[in-house]
């Protein structure tokens, strides 16, 4: 392959020109208020799968959330409470997760590869394949080319979080650029998304026509993947051109920011919720900061709580929308944390026995499966890598991960570790 | 980045403090203090426990430890009576021992003083009233004699790290973990000033990072010390062993010692000398950490000693010559699967250094 022929992330960047210079060719308005629950209720109903990935990066606690240990060794300084299921306990830094504890399903055997940031958070989201030379997509990218990006309009895959925003095309892998994330950064639209009041309606539409043809031009000299992709991102502008009401101030999104706070957390998960009613297939909301190697308990103090507040409002949401049908919440970091407590206070990074969090669209609710030894240094249950959570969540999603293959080139491909297995306990 | 700290060249070698025998405990305690009558040691640890030791000779004998505490016992206090030692724990619960005699048992507890990690404990100088605060945001005074609340501030809101009375007793200050250190009038209970320590607070990403970790006035009472860190991040925590002094008649910041790099973290116990110096122990990356002695003012300390990997708290013997660190084993860190020698999972553990000083 000709490296002329790829794509360059440049290429793909949301500038203001790109976002502007759509609005002829956009594909049919969703016509979706979503303040109207009425409305909100016909769209739900007509949507397919989707999936929200709250990513919590650097490596939360286990033993500060989901598999707490109180008064043991490695336990740490906080209690365990009860939650709203019985004979399952949380971290005291929960106290609102635990209250919606029955539509969770907590795995608390998770044992993964690796201790390492660069290394983990590309092999966990893209699911630890077997190497046959090529880069698999990661999740995201996975679920919005198996699923589709649905009827909204809108892009398949959105990644909320922290920082700049932009095209992230990496995220695909070989499935190609267009499967990539539209990067909200801080949450915000891509500045200058609107049609400037300057510039009519005839003149955007003149530039727009200019622009295609030079499109075309431009598809004679390089392959057909990148030319997609270039008009798909000039697509989604169109498509965003038509929902800024998703990152518009509303009495209701005021409610709901203090309900989930008003910290770049709860903001950015709120957004998802409303990018999920909109009607975009995978929203992945990240975090970062949760790499606790010094102060972990006054950190956890800090960040869990914070996490708790954002969570249990969103998972109250989503029942009461009747979206936890259709939309399977994932919770995840790279690894967990070390039981040793470190001089520095800390917890280091502990890949071997650690839990993430789901709910939704064919887990069973109120369940914890797997189990880690009384100073939670070691799974005593059957050990889970993320091969069979990918394994999981494609079952969940109706998807049958055993059988269904990438076609990459005319290579086949699993879409997910073949030597590994969905976690039945978990499937609905 | 700072450059590393070097100890002040001006002072005699003669003085400085001099290292003796290393007590190597089983497990990581939190804290640890001498009696008043200089004859006990105890220190609170990770696993509960009081863990208690005749002091009497060089060599720290062990008693009885002291249970039915919960999580971590991160804070104690001395009455000064030598017959009373009042700890507390992190799911909030305070107790009074009688450590010299029977220690099977407290004289009596408060099964939820705080509503979880209550932080510390400081005896008023005339030993009627015993103050607490805690992550709760509330702070409370409480009766030695049987451990009746007596009366509290429950408006705060933010967590309250440190607490120490006044020497005249007329005073309470507590510092939070936005670097803000509040007076208390005891005797209107009323609020009074506030100290302004925010350098020792920073939010970062949405983690609040620092806080007030300590707080000690000097004998006469005419200053105020505060200690914790100059955070620079959350997450990894990174941040600057920092000291601030309040001259306590005006109110006015005195002096602020920034003691080391950014990753040598928070001062964590500190007390002043009779002489009027800060003794002060740091932690932060594992393996940064120091024991400092600080004249008000001065550039520079003119004792310090990095020979121990992370410390944590200092217990400062009455008769001013013993001064014992609580610190962590070096190599106290490491990612993923490192087993001991029998391909246990080891755990960390305490040394509890033993200093002779001179001064």
């Amino acid at each position: 392959m000709n490296p002329k022929d790829l794509c360059t992330p440049r290429e793909h960047h949301f500038s203001r020109r790109r976002w502007l210079g759509v609005t002829g060719t956009a594909a049919g308005a969703l016509g979706l208020g979503i303040s109207s629950p009425p409305a909100l209720a016909e769209a739900v109903r007509k949507k397919g799968k989707q999936v929200l990935l709250v990513w919590l990066d650097g490596g939360m606690s286990q033993l500060e959330s989901w598999d707490p240990k109180p008064n043991t060794p490695f336990g740490g300084p906080f209690r365990a409470i009860p939650t709203s299921v019985l004979g399952i306990r949380v971290s005291e830094l929960l106290p609102r997760t635990a209250k919606q504890m029955h539509h969770l399903a907590l795995v608390r055997s998770l044992c993964t590869k690796d201790n390492s940031h660069s290394a983990g958070v590309d092999r966990i989201q893209r699911g630890d394949p077997k190497n046959r030379g090529v880069v698999y997509p990661y999740f995201g990218s996975a679920v919005a080319k198996l699923v589709g990006p649905g009827e909204s309009g809108l892009p398949a895959y959105v990644w909320i979080k922290p920082g700049n925003g932009g095209f992230i095309h990496k995220d695909a892998g070989f499935l190609g650029p267009q499967y990539g994330a539209v990067a909200f950064g801080d949450g915000k639209p891509p500045e200058n998304l609107p049609r400037p009041a300057s510039l009519s309606e005839t003149d955007d539409q003149a530039r727009n026509r200019l622009r295609l043809q030079a499109d075309r031009r431009y598809a004679r000299r390089h392959r057909k993947e990148a030319v997609d992709a270039n008009g798909h991102v000039y697509e989604m502008a169109a498509q965003l051109q038509k929902h800024l009401d998703l990152f518009e101030a509303s009495p209701q999104a005021t409610r709901d920011a203090a309900r989930y706070g008003s910290f770049d957390l709860g903001r950015h998960m709120l957004l998802g919720r409303r990018m999920l009613e909109a009607g975009v297939t995978f929203v992945k909301v990240n975090s970062y900061g949760w790499d606790t190697h010094g102060d972990n308990f006054n950190g956890s103090l800090s960040l869990v709580t914070k996490f708790d507040q954002a969570f249990a409002a969103l998972m109250e949401d989503l029942a009461a929308r009747g979206m936890l049908d259709h939309v399977l919440v994932i919770v995840l970091s790279e690894f967990g944390r070390t039981p040793r407590i470190n001089g520095h206070v800390g917890r280091d990074h502990w890949p071997e026995a650690w839990s993430a969090a789901l709910a939704g669209c064919g887990i069973k609710r109120g369940i914890a499966v797997g189990k880690t030894n009384d100073k939670g240094t070691w799974v005593t249950t059957e050990e889970h890598d993320i091969g069979h959570m990918f394994h999981t969540w494609f079952h969940a999603l109706g998807i049958a991960s055993e059988k269904t293959e990438y076609d990459n080139h005319g290579q086949p491909l699993p879409i997910a570790h073949e030597d590994c297995h969905p976690i039945k306990e978990l499937l609905a | 980045m700072r450059p590393p700290i070097k100890p002040n060249p001006k002072t005699p070698v003669k003085s400085q403090p001099k290292e003796g025998k290393t007590l190597k405990l089983q497990q990581q305690v939190c804290i640890v203090r001498f009696s008043p009558c200089g004859k006990f040691l105890v220190a609170g640890g990770f696993d509960g426990k009081g863990h208690l030791w005749d002091a009497t000779t060089d060599v720290l004998t062990p008693l009885q430890a002291l249970t039915g505490h919960n999580g971590w016992v991160q804070t104690l206090a001395f009455h000064p009576d030598c017959k009373r030692l009042f700890t507390a724990d992190t799911w909030g619960r305070l107790c009074c021992f009688s450590y010299a005699e029977k220690r099977d048992r407290p004289l009596w507890t408060v099964p939820q003083a705080h509503d979880g990690w209550l932080r510390q404990v400081a005896v008023s100088p005339d030993g009627k009233r015993l103050a607490t605060c805690g992550r709760d945001g509330a702070v409370r005074l409480w009766s030695v004699d049987d451990g009746k609340k007596q009366q509290e501030v429950t408006s705060h809101g933010d967590d309250v790290f440190s607490i120490a009375f006044h020497p005249d007793g007329k005073s309470l200050v507590y510092g939070d973990i936005k670097g803000v250190v509040h007076q208390w009038d005891l005797a209107t209970g009323k609020a009074g000033r506030t100290f302004d320590a925010r350098l020792m607070y920073r939010y970062d990403r949405i983690q609040d990072v620092g806080g007030v970790r300590c707080l000690a006035f000097d004998t006469s009472g005419t200053m105020l010390a505060c200690g914790g860190t100059q955070p620079k991040s959350g997450g990894f925590v990174q941040g600057t062993p920092l000291i601030l002094l309040f001259d306590w008649q005006t109110g006015k910041l005195r002096h602020t010692h920034k003691i080391g790099a950014d990753n040598d973290g928070f001062v964590y116990d500190m007390a002043f000398h009779a002489t009027g110096f800060v003794m002060a122990v740091t932690s932060g990356q594992p393996g940064s950490g120091k024991l400092l002695f600080q004249r008000p003012g001065e550039a520079q300390p003119f004792f310090l000693s990095t020979k121990m990997a992370n410390c944590h708290s200092l217990a400062v013997h009455p008769n001013g010559k013993r001064l014992i660190v609580s610190a962590t084993n070096g190599g106290s860190n490491g990612n993923g699967r490192q087993l001991g020698k029998n391909k246990d999972y080891p755990g960390n553990w305490s040394p509890l250094h033993s200093w002779e000083m001179n001064y």
